[in-house]
């Protein structure tokens, strides 16, 4: 229905005060809040008839994750999380060709053990129309490290209606492959990655909202998989993805729909479709189930085979590299009480190369996966 | 599983009339906090606005009025001048924030009608048109004259005590200052309150009820301040130009997003000659309810 001009006069001007414009979205946090969070993700074992030696186990992480917010004035507020991941497992460590012309899986023998640590610090501002943050993550394992800085903004218009953001960030990361397992490709190394960030969301109606992403991402360095046996890359890869989402909240069942799509592509030839659907349930006032689907298909990149050709000036025979199509579902709960909230989520991820809308030879390597976290936040008030 | 909610109700006097918070919050404490932290911010535009306090914002700025000092103004007066002007564009130029002085010559107490001598000394000292201000500074040309934001603060107070509430985590909770409500609804979990709209005859019962669940509700009326001269009745909503009592409506509520918009439609439906006020309501798109002098009712309040 068309709006009434004299209505329309009045709400736009109104809206203009200060007591209309999200004063919630852009407040500084006013209480410290204290979270933990374990995540267990678990990968199916490849089959055997998919691998040169039976079943042969893949990659398990286990997650512990500590998420500390504090406001430190009015206008501030320091986020502090830290995460260790312990794995364990195998990976693929080149595909070969059996006696009937089927390409198989080796994987890399040795059981993979490896453990890291994340910690990542963000200061925020809060200013009338936004905010705007500085983030610094380092992330160290045993055979990589990685230090990243990353800053970004948002600014409301006068309207509170619509909200630009942009955001850049620069890493720098080290690669130091552990020897004993399998040869690598390089015994030290490192890559630089830099990318920038533009988005709008606008406020189209009290129940939805609309908003709209272009990212760039330029990578520079050593690109290759250090472990994998017929694997080299160009040293620089050029990323671009446009993003738009939709949220729709409806007042029976007291519910929103959450719709976003996802177009990536690079110069490695690689290109992908990410559609991410969730609905968000909310029973009663303390709690939230939102069941998601994502759906995710990716085109190969111009140097992939399964068999992969070493005479070529770049080739790879790694899974990520390869079509496919795959489908997540899940489930996630949250339920708060007085000051504590609990969370728990469940997804499944599966994949096969007849999903993808892309064509392309299906690696045997492809994987599916389990993931479950339970978490647990408080706030002191 | 569920936590219940207790019931919070507090009164108090601000704005020259009679306010009252409502709310439903599982925790004593954060009720508590909301509930002083929108009685604050009721008080704080108070001492801004209110033309009765010498300290206030509207104050300074009628004093400087007709000399060469321009008062510096923020960006919430500035949001609050642009709404005004917004109505008198809408009311075709009859709302005016300068009109208050006419209630020099108007004593509704009094029963007696002004000497037209007296309004006609008025007049010249109204004029939106006439006032010059941008977003940083405004200035009244003529000494004498005033600007008055009795029809959009309260208003605008309301709301803006409703969205501390939603800041304090308060999902349902209604401000009520002297019948300018905004009521706070998350999800739809928030029941509805239910308000009464005042009967403009007799002000002790309800003509009409209403389900508020989110949003604001503003009524104007000519039961608020009137006389009865020679059988005739004169309300207190006087035309700017004139500077004599509008013969329209008794009566308007009206249900909006914001109250302020709510407020700010009642105020120019008031303005208006009956016919024409109607009309215009039944355009607006808005839920309204109207009483006009002959005690008829029209519209119809939907609960939103």
């Amino acid at each position: 229905m068309e709006k009434n001009p004299a209505l329309l006069a009045l709400t736009s001007s109104a809206l203009l005060l200060p007591a209309y414009q999200g004063v919630r979205a852009d407040a500084p946090p006013e209480f410290v809040e204290l979270g933990m969070r374990y995540s267990k993700y678990e990968e199916d074992d490849t089959k055997g008839s998919k691998t040169f030696g039976g079943n042969s186990q893949r990659f398990d992480i286990d997650a512990a994750q500590f998420h500390l917010l504090a406001p430190v004035a009015d206008n501030w507020a320091v986020a502090v999380d830290v995460q260790w991941e312990d794995m364990s497992g195998a990976s693929p460590w080149f595909v070969g060709q059996s006696i009937d012309g089927d390409p198989k899986v080796i994987m890399s023998g040795a059981s993979i053990e490896d453990t890291r640590t994340e910690v990542s610090v963000t200061t925020r501002y809060y200013y009338d129309r936004g905010n705007a943050g500085l983030n610094y993550v380092h992330s160290d394992e045993d055979d990589y490290e990685s230090n990243a800085i990353a800053l970004d903004g948002s600014f409301n218009s006068a309207d509170g209606m619509t909200t630009y953001s942009a955001a850049i960030s620069t890493s720098r990361d080290d690669i130091d492959p552990t020897q004993g397992a399998v040869p690598t490709n390089t015994l030290h190394d490192n890559k630089d990655i830099s990318s920038a960030w533009v988005g709008v969301s606008q406020i189209i109606s009290k129940n939805a909202i609309v908003r709209f992403g272009l990212a760039y991402t330029y990578r520079d360095g050593f690109l290759t998989d250090p472990y994998k046996l017929r694997d080299r890359r160009p040293d620089e890869r050029k990323e671009w993805a446009v993003s738009g989402g939709y949220r729709q909240y409806f007042m029976w069942p007291d519910g929103a729909l959450h719709a976003d799509y996802r177009y990536f592509d690079d110069d490695w030839g690689v290109a992908s479709h990410t559609v991410n659907l969730a609905w968000h349930q909310n029973l009663g006032r303390s709690t939230q189930v939102i069941p998601f689907l994502r759906y995710y298909s990716q085109g190969e990149a111009d140097f992939f085979a399964n068999i992969a050709d070493t005479e070529k000036r770049y080739y790879a025979d790694d899974y990520r590299l390869s079509s496919f199509g795959a489908i997540t579902a899940g489930l996630r709960v949250r339920y708060e009480i007085g000051n504590w909230a609990i969370s728990a989520v469940g997804e499944r991820y599966e994949t096969d190369e007849s999903w993808g809308v892309f064509s392309g030879d299906e690696s045997p390597a492809l994987l599916n996966y389990w993931r479950y976290s339970f978490g647990l936040d408080y706030v002191f008030r | 599983m569920s936590l219940s909610h207790s019931h919070y109700d507090h009164r108090f006097k601000a704005m020259g009339g009679p306010c009252r918070l409502r709310l439903d919050c599982a925790d004593a404490t954060i009720a508590k906090r909301a509930i002083a932290a929108a009685e604050a911010e009721v008080v704080r535009l108070e001492r801004k606005y209110s033309r009765y306090l010498p300290d206030s914002l509207t104050s300074a700025i009628n004093r400087a009025a007709g000399s060469a000092h321009a008062v510096p103004i923020d960006a919430e007066t500035a949001g609050l001048l642009g709404f005004a002007q917004t109505l008198w564009e809408q009311s075709g130029g009859l709302f005016d924030l300068t009109a208050g002085i006419l209630r020099r010559a108007w004593d509704f107490r009094s029963g007696k009608l002004p000497a037209q001598s007296t309004i006609d000394g008025l007049l010249p000292l109204i004029g939106w048109d006439r006032v010059q201000w941008d977003q940083n500074v405004i200035l009244l040309p003529e000494p004498g004259m005033e600007i008055d934001f009795g029809g959009c603060v309260k208003e605008y107070a309301s709301d803006s005590a409703a969205a501390v509430l939603a800041s304090h985590g308060i999902e349902r909770g209604l401000v009520d200052l002297a019948g300018d409500m905004a009521a706070v609804g998350v999800g739809c979990a928030a029941e509805p309150w239910s308000v009464g709209i005042r009967n403009p005859r007799d002000s002790a019962t309800a003509i009409a009820q209403f389900g508020l669940a989110g949003g604001g509700l503003a009524s104007s009326g000519d039961y608020e301040r009137c006389m009865l001269v020679d059988g005739r009745r004169y309300g207190h909503i006087l035309n700017s130009t004139t500077g004599w009592p509008v013969q329209g409506l008794a009566a308007v509520s009206i249900s909006a997003p914001q109250c302020l918009v709510a407020g700010g439609s009642a105020t120019i439906a008031m303005l208006k000659p009956e016919a024409e006020a109607l009309t215009w309501l039944r355009e607006l798109g808005l839920p309204w309810f109207a009483v006009d002098s002959a005690m008829g009712c029209h519209g119809e309040l939907h609960s939103r």
